[in-house]
């Protein structure tokens, strides 16, 4: 294994003033102190608008009355203050029951992703020097250009066969369809861990099932924080493989349930943008506290 | 670099993360066990977004009034999945249209004829069902309901301006012209969104001038010979409505090519303009904005002859039971009780709908009334625009059509990708 020569820290050469060039060479002295970069920040802040205004939309809209909503200006503020596209949305889909199934499809989806996929990273790298695990690595990789679409008829047969046409089937999908790229991310990362680390642990009398859970996985643990996020977002947003997977009305997840607003003939403003309001909270909570993990991993994923 | 590997540390993640595990699970297994009872659960399918309150509530009586079967209403379960999983539901209330009738020439549906209720629908209303392909010997769709659809006009706009309807295709361009000529906008044009062309304009001008119904029979009669020398084709029955369309297309609102279906009830909501190529479910949502108006319905003069006005149908409703359902009994007694005449009515009255049945009584909606006379006498045709397959992108054709690409050449092209999906076939 090459591991062994990664862990040596990295040289303090990569830290000078190489890559700013003679020129520059003086305004780095200012370390500490960077120059705010203002065009950089201005486009920056206008790129926020993208997002900041259909927000704004989002959240005016659905606390207008429906008269309110249809009148042609969304970016009015609502007057009066109505609360009862909430109530509407909140009957109309059964909400309570919807959230949680969208919420066990999810919370089901990221914990499987994570630990199915690091187990098999970890099971790959270890044993790369071996036909069988490389070549299943292959075969994995192979998995990620099969979109869902393409198998979707055969899957929703297989699922009803097998009685997994419920929630549960389309969280094992969900995690069987994205291993291919989180146990990518995972071999990429694990590679990264020295191997003695986890010699010396053996040393000590650790069988292969301590060292991974004691080791190797706390180890993921920024790369699991981005698997999770990436999971967690893939599946609550999903549309098209809950409404074709679960049979049973009455266990189908939120996103599904919503598009009764939206319609080729009707719309319902502003029921529909409560709604998605009340759907999209938690995936901001989630975020806003994931968020640091989410950078960290996604560098620590970069550099190996 | 690394986190210390303290035992305790990773024993309390260890445990929290089986913990988790677990409370997944027990979640599933407990939503599992919904109240079921032992009555057989009856699905029924229905989509329509405005109508789910009114049928969910119709499943509730329903469930209450016998203890025989629990009806589930259904508003969310992808059809074909559901079909190609084998579990279709039990009684469908849908849109019949062309990707429906799949279902029924292959008979995946099944036979309703011995239902006393079956023979309750108007002849010609049944018929409907049967300009789309069929499964021999079968009756397996009951319309519910019928839309008709014709060109939506403001009555208050029509009178300050001293207009009358229109019955003749010069008296249409001569309400046009006066509109156009007092600053009014005639027609609301919604071209942004391709199906709003395909249904209003498209399906107005050719149904008013074209035997819709004739001209699909010979066209898949005709199948990959269809082009410039065949009997029917779009590029020679087609030309003339389509030329009128575009005739028509000098009087709409200048901003047309930009204004989807919303702004145009928006618009309509509003007042600005007199006439809107749409069907009534324009109406409920014209009337989310809560303005005061005072709209009508006529159908669109394509000749010289008020004889020749037709309004445009379609089956908004249809009852079907699948032949794979388990709850055929169940479904059929759920089918008769949405056909009886007090729960089958208020559903029209509320809906703007035209009943199917024979007796049904006639529509009071000042906004449809205008109808009646043409629904009642038989004069009506389904949109050209609903029998072309969804592999020929025709409404994106029309609206090019709309933007000033060249009529023949268009239709031309129609022809060739018909004749092609014949051959494949």
């Amino acid at each position: 294994m090459s591991n062994a020569t990664r862990t040596v820290p990295a040289e303090p050469t990569t830290s000078g003033p190489i890559t700013a060039g003679p020129a520059a060479g003086k305004r780095r002295i200012r370390t500490g102190q960077e120059r705010t970069n203002w065009p950089a920040t201005a486009i920056l802040a206008a790129c926020t608008l993208a997002v900041l205004v259909p927000l704004y939309v989002t959240i005016s809209m659905a606390f207008k009355t429906t008269g309110q909503a249809v009148d042609g200006n969304a970016f009015s503020l609502p007057s009066p203050l109505s609360f009862d596209s909430f109530v509407q949305a909140w009957t109309l889909t059964n909400f309570p029951r919807g959230f949680a199934i969208s919420v066990f499809v999810s919370v089901t989806a990221v914990i499987g992703e994570i630990v199915v996929s690091a187990l098999a990273a970890y099971a790959i790298v270890r044993n790369w020097d071996r036909r069988l695990f490389r070549w299943s690595f292959f075969y994995l990789l192979a998995a990620m250009f099969i979109p869902f679409p393409v198998v979707a008829l055969p899957q929703i047969q297989l699922t009803g066969l097998v009685g997994l046409d419920n929630p549960l089937g389309v969280a094992i999908l969900h995690i069987v369809f994205a291993l291919a790229f989180n146990t990518m991310l995972f071999t990429a990362f694990l590679r990264s861990i020295p191997l003695e680390l986890e010699e010396s642990m053996r040393m000590d009398g650790a069988g292969t099932w301590q060292v991974f859970w004691r080791l190797i996985f706390p180890l993921l643990g920024p790369m699991s924080a981005t698997v999770g996020i990436f999971a967690f977002i893939a599946s609550w947003n999903d549309f098209m493989m809950p409404s074709l997977i679960i049979s049973d009305p009455e266990m189908q997840t939120i996103p599904v349930l919503q598009k009764i607003f939206q319609t080729q003939f009707s719309n319902s403003y502003n029921v529909a943008f409560a709604s998605y309001l009340m759907a999209m909270a938690p995936a901001i909570v989630v975020y806003l506290f994931t968020q640091r993990w989410v950078m960290s991993g996604l560098t620590q994923g970069a550099v190996k | 670099m690394l986190p210390p590997l303290t035992p305790a540390g990773t024993r309390v993640s260890r445990r929290t993360f089986l913990a988790a595990a677990g409370g997944a699970l027990a979640a599933f297994g407990l939503a599992g066990c919904s109240p079921a009872g032992t009555r057989p659960t009856i699905t029924f399918h229905q989509s329509k977004p405005e109508a789910v309150p009114y049928f969910r509530d119709l499943a509730a009586k329903f469930t209450e009034s016998q203890d025989r079967f629990r009806v589930l209403h259904d508003m969310a379960t992808n059809l074909s999945a559901s079909f190609v999983r084998s579990s279709p539901p039990d009684l469908g209330c849908l849109n019949y249209n062309l990707e429906m009738a799949r279902f029924m020439e292959r008979g995946a549906l099944s036979d309703l004829s011995d239902l006393p209720e079956a023979a309750s629908i108007r002849d010609d209303v049944l018929d409907l069902t049967n300009w789309y392909p069929t499964y021999a010997g079968r009756t397996s769709v009951i319309p519910y309901s019928v839309m008709a659809a014709s060109v939506i006009y403001n009555r208050r706009i029509f009178a300050e301006h001293g207009l009358t309807v229109p019955t003749t295709w010069d008296e249409l361009i001569e309400v046009c012209e006066r509109l156009k000529a007092a600053g009014v906008t005639p027609i609301y044009g919604t071209f942004r969104d391709p199906w709003t062309v395909a249904q209003g304009l498209f399906d107005y001008t050719v149904g008013g001038m074209v035997d819709v119904r004739g001209f699909y029979k010979k066209m898949h009669e005709i199948g990959e010979d269809v082009g410039p020398e065949s009997e029917v084709s779009f590029q020679k029955t087609m030309l003339e409505p389509v030329q009128r369309m575009v005739q028509l297309t000098k009087y709409v609102n200048p901003d047309a090519s930009s204004r989807g279906y919303g702004d145009g009830n928006t618009a309509m909501a509003q007042g600005q303009a007199a006439m809107y190529f749409q069907g009534p479910w324009a109406f409920g949502e014209i009337e989310k904005a809560g303005t005061d108006l005072d709209l009508g319905t006529f159908p669109l003069p394509m000749t010289a002859d008020p004889a020749d006005l037709k309004v445009r149908v379609n089956i908004d409703l249809s009852l079907w039971v699948p032949e794979v359902s388990n709850g055929q009994e169940g479904a059929r007694a759920f089918l008769q009780y949405l056909l009886q005449p007090e729960v089958q009515n208020p559903y029209n009255a509320k809906f703007l709908g035209f009943g199917t049945v024979k007796d049904a009584p006639p529509v009071t909606d000042p906004r449809i009334v205008e109808m009646q006379k043409y629904y009642d006498e038989g004069r009506f045709y389904m949109g050209a625009s609903q029998f072309i397959p969804n592999t020929i992108p025709a409404a994106n054709y029309i609206q090019s059509i709309i933007g000033g690409a060249d009529p023949e050449g268009t239709l031309r092209r129609m022809d060739a990708d018909w004749a092609r999906l014949a051959f494949r076939a």
